[in-house]
């Protein structure tokens, strides 16, 4: 049955599960935002913090990803156990994120030199139900495009120190452009065939998988390969041209749905954690 | 000493105009040596013009923190740039590129090593880059894959690494630290808007990929094109690695044999 393209859930070799994400989930956040695929459920904030840019980069902001592996998810998670995947997964995002074509750094600037916005995006894996990467990179963009950074009405330089004056008023703040941004595919090897989307099972049985970023203008920002198997170059390319497609079409309906979501306005339903 | 294998790399001008690589007069020679170590089970040291990568590979211990059974042993691999090593001075904590690294070593080696001959146990595998002068990743997965040969690690294969870094048009096959820093960078003049880096590991006998980690941005035909000019440089690092395998275990055979004559000659010293 497997080699004719169908699944234990009964999808086609290359159908996603049914996935569904909210935005400003979080009220203390910049940003934020939840997604759910199927059993996968990732909640993931963004602070902004005012830091000093790096001195080989002045005019660039800085951005840090943290994923923490909740023991929430599985038993596996407990005290230390979930480290060493939270720190695959942030890795696999900061390299993704790495390129300035993916995420514009420079418009975190605030003075060159001296003040810049520094994005603290926080993961948190509250269920594991399999394809980690996917639904955490989704789930990144998503609270992103939600982020709010505050507007910066004034500086004075006082004996070195700069003093910043924000913008009183809440709704005083600009939006990120994550058009650009990234979305990870995991493409999982079971036998002979690639799969897209693999449940916790799936994972389980094959063999390795390869995990490849994609921009909406079909710029590839990281691969790599997860699991202990190893690929034929020939079977490596086909996966690499899979892929692309897929993360074009993921990219196109999670800006849809994030574009529907900003039209319902204050008139949207806020589902929250209670669905 | 005699266990060095020399490779003199061989000028790709045929390609340069096709494809815009750079090849550096003065990156002809790699060497390679296994051995360097005397504490560790088996050692390797590997230079690619000025990058210098030592790597040693300790006996299979009980897997720590582990209360469960595996039918397959593990291998713990780390990667350290040594605090001298690069232009900056580097912490002594691994950095988060050091655990990204020490993780793409691990997936390069992991389908070389018959991990069910030592069920149970871990493998511990330290690459350490003694001076950074680009590519030091490549060049630690096939001093490491070295080092578990010398240290009579059962493998299927010998795992080799190349690295290639793309700027625009141009390719630079094992970039120096300047040609890997702009590869990070997007090409000013905004002719074409690729730029990165790709290391792959790969086993040529078994003709497979064990790794291929890209990072930066790029088309997927570049990402594509360059899966072949990678694989045709690791055939010829393998080479190298195969020949220097070879010295050490005729030299070591070479010793075992002198041993043995010596021995016969004392017995008979003694009657």
């Amino acid at each position: 049955m497997y080699n004719r393209g169908f699944r234990c859930d009964g999808r086609m070799r290359l159908d996603y599960r049914p996935m569904e994400v909210e935005t400003d989930v979080v009220s203390h956040a910049s940003g934020s935002a939840r997604l759910r695929l199927a059993n996968t459920d990732i909640l993931v904030g963004v602070k902004t913090e005012i830091d000093t840019p790096y001195p080989e980069r002045p005019r660039e902001g800085k951005i840090e990803f943290f994923v923490d592996c909740s023991a929430n998810a599985t038993p596996a998670f407990e005290g230390r156990g979930g480290e060493e995947l939270g720190t695959e997964i942030s890795n696999s995002l900061a390299t993704a994120y790495q390129s300035s074509q993916t995420f514009d750094l420079t418009a975190l600037c605030i003075l060159p030199g001296q003040q810049c916005w520094k994005l603290y995006i926080d993961i948190l894996i509250l269920e594991c139900g399999g394809n980690l990467f996917d639904a955490v990179s989704l789930a990144v963009k998503a609270a992103l495009h939600n982020t709010r950074v505050p507007k910066v009405k004034g500086a004075c330089l006082d004996g070195g120190t700069v003093d910043l004056q924000l913008s009183d008023d809440p709704y005083d703040c600009c939006r990120l452009d994550v058009s650009d941004a990234p979305c990870l595919v995991t493409l999982c090897k079971i036998g002979d065939h690639c799969v897209v989307d693999p449940t916790a099972e799936e994972e389980t049985c094959s063999s390795g998988s390869v995990v490849i970023a994609i921009t909406e203008k079909s710029l590839v920002t990281s691969v790599f390969k997860t699991g202990v198997g190893s690929f034929h170059p020939q079977t490596l390319i086909d996966i690499l041209k899979v892929g692309q497609t897929i993360g074009l079409s993921v990219n196109k309906a999670l800006r849809a749905a994030l574009l529907e979501e900003e039209q319902q306005g204050r008139k949207k339903e806020c589902f929250g954690f209670l669905k | 000493m005699d266990r060095t294998a020399t490779l003199t790399k061989k000028e790709t001008s045929g390609h340069e105009s096709q494809l815009g690589l750079d090849t550096k007069a003065d990156r002809l020679t790699d060497h390679v040596k296994t051995g360097v170590v005397s504490q560790a089970k088996g050692s390797a040291y590997i230079e690619q013009s000025n990058t210098k990568v030592v790597c040693s590979v300790f006996d299979p211990r009980e897997i720590p923190r582990k209360s469960g059974y595996s039918v397959n042993g593990e291998l713990y691999c780390e990667f350290k740039f040594a605090p001298f090593s690069c232009i900056q001075w580097r912490s002594h904590q691994p950095d988060a590129f050091e655990k990204e690294c020490s993780l793409i070593l691990r997936r390069s080696l992991e389908p070389a090593v018959c991990r069910h001959e030592f069920p149970n146990f871990q493998v511990d595998v330290y690459a350490l880059v003694l001076e950074n002068d680009g590519s030091a990743l490549a060049a630690a997965i096939t001093c490491a894959a070295l080092a578990l040969a010398d240290a009579s690690v059962p493998m299927y294969d010998l795992v080799v690494a190349a690295t290639l870094g793309v700027h625009g048009d141009k390719k630079f096959m094992d970039p120096t630290v300047e040609e890997e820093s702009l590869c990070n960078i997007l090409p000013p003049d905004g002719r074409s808007r690729n730029h990165g880096i790709i290391t792959a590991a790969f086993s040529p006998a078994h003709q497979q990929m064990s790794e291929f980690a890209q990072s930066g941005a790029m088309d997927i035909d570049c990402a594509t094109s360059s899966i072949q000019l990678l694989r045709e440089a690791c055939e010829s690092i393998y080479l190298l690695s195969q020949q220097c395998l070879l010295k050490g275990v005729t030299k070591m055979l070479k010793k075992k044999q002198k041993e043995i004559k010596l021995d016969l000659s004392s017995d008979r010293i003694a009657c």
